[in-house]
């Protein structure tokens, strides 16, 4: 049987949140292609926004690879909101507000705009869901329609560190905090199979600064939120939902771009070791539906 | 997916060899729910050949442990493999099943004070 027209069901990615780990997904994307499973539809949240829109846009994994280099560099974060700092210091004075972020994000957002443009979420090849955090009640949003750059920048509104971004008179904040791997969305959608590739947040080596600290916070916040909320929708699926957890035996620092290549490759190995099942899965679900249809 | 069942100790042990998944989920639960009706409800599940579980073997793998613990018993794992035990701690299970590093160890825990 000839794999490429072997599967007559396809599958839902959800790529979750974990910044440049997320580039794992196209190594699960490689995987997939060539066992010629076709992905009916993808959702992300934080940085898996990146990869899921430049998948469903219909980029190659390799040029994917290749646009997160010119994207996620360190310098998005270099430049200081001067004025974020001095609000901090002194709210009243400065009007502090919601839209509070220490860092500068023109850079970010100019990244974004050469990349996806005006591109719409609702125009894309492949079905998009890409999720963000309410910030006046901290639901989750999806976005399946607008602008992609507003979605993304929206759901990698890392709290402090990028100001929440407005939408339709709503201010977001980064997905991971309502949800770091949004497989509910996929259910919801009416995905049947779901392959879920998501990521621990890492602990600090060392909490030598108050950054460190917040960032120690977050990390013990959203790996709990991922574990109640990966649980809940597996027990409520009635259908499956198969995780691929990639393994990093060096650590991933937030830009380690450099690094892309290893994470593609663990990413392609988590896949891996899954694909036998998915295959079988498949299989199975397409012979049902060839009975039925009979 | 092989089940083998055999007794140690006055405890069933479930041998699950391969994968629980979508595909073989219902024979699992089955299997359990068949031994637990039977009387047999202080299971351990050997887990040394149980290479994968999907979400399909997490509600299966759960709902056997409801049901012995309505029984008065316990399901208890044994010798999980690091792929599958990522998988039941990603999912929260690790909370709320009691699992050890090998079946004597499981078996011995229930002679244990609860």
């Amino acid at each position: 049987m000839n794999s490429s027209h072997r599967h007559q069901r396809g599958v839902a990615v959800v790529i979750g949140s974990g910044s440049v780990k997320c580039a794992a997904a196209l190594g699960l994307v490689n995987v997939l292609n060539r066992a010629g499973i076709a992905i009916d539809m993808l959702v992300g949240c934080s940085a898996g926004c990146l990869y899921a829109t430049m998948l469903a846009s219909g980029r190659t994994t390799a040029e994917a690879a290749e646009m997160t280099k010119q994207l996620w560099t360190s310098t998005i974060t270099d430049q200081h909101n001067r004025r974020a700092w001095l609000k901090a210091a002194f709210p009243r004075l400065f009007g502090f507000d919601a839209r509070f972020g220490l860092r500068d994000d023109r850079l970010v957002m100019e990244r974004l705009n050469a990349a996806f443009g005006d591109s719409r979420i609702e125009a894309m090849g492949t079905p998009l869901f890409l999720t963000a955090t309410d910030f006046a009640n901290g639901n989750q949003a999806v976005f399946s329609s607008g602008r992609a750059v507003d979605a993304i920048r929206a759901s990698i509104a890392v709290p402090f560190l990028f100001s929440p971004w407005p939408i339709d008179g709503h201010l977001y904040i980064d997905g991971y905090m309502s949800d770091p791997l949004p497989v509910g969305v996929a259910m919801r959608e009416g995905a049947e199979v779901i392959v879920a590739m998501g990521f621990d947040s890492p602990y600090q080596e060392h909490i030598s600064n108050a950054g460190r600290f917040a960032f120690q916070v977050s990390a013990i916040l959203s790996n709990n939120l991922l574990k109640s909320q990966f649980a809940f929708h597996g027990l409520a699926h009635h259908a499956e939902i198969i995780p691929i957890i990639p393994e990093f035996k060096q650590r991933i620092r937030m830009f380690d771009t450099e690094k892309i290549p290893y994470i593609i490759e663990e990413g392609e190995r988590a896949a891996e070791a899954q694909l036998p099942y998915l295959s079988r899965l498949l299989d199975a679900q397409a012979a049902v539906a060839a009975s039925g249809t009979a | 997916m092989e089940i083998e069942l055999r007794l140690s100790g006055g405890i069933t042990v479930v041998g699950i060899r391969g994968s629980v998944d979508g595909l073989t989920a219902d024979d699992l639960m089955r299997t359990l729910s068949a031994r637990v009706s039977e009387g047999a409800v202080r299971l351990v599940a050997d887990c040394s050949a149980l290479d994968y579980t999907s979400s399909a073997g997490l509600r299966s793998l759960l709902g056997a442990v409801k049901l012995a613990r309505q029984h008065g018993g316990d399901l208890r794992l044994a010798a999980i493999q690091p792929p599958v035990l990522r998988v039941l701690d990603l999912s929260g299970f690790t909370g709320i099943l009691k699992y050890y590093p090998d079946v004597e160890a499981a078996v011995v825990s229930f002679a244990e004070p609860a």
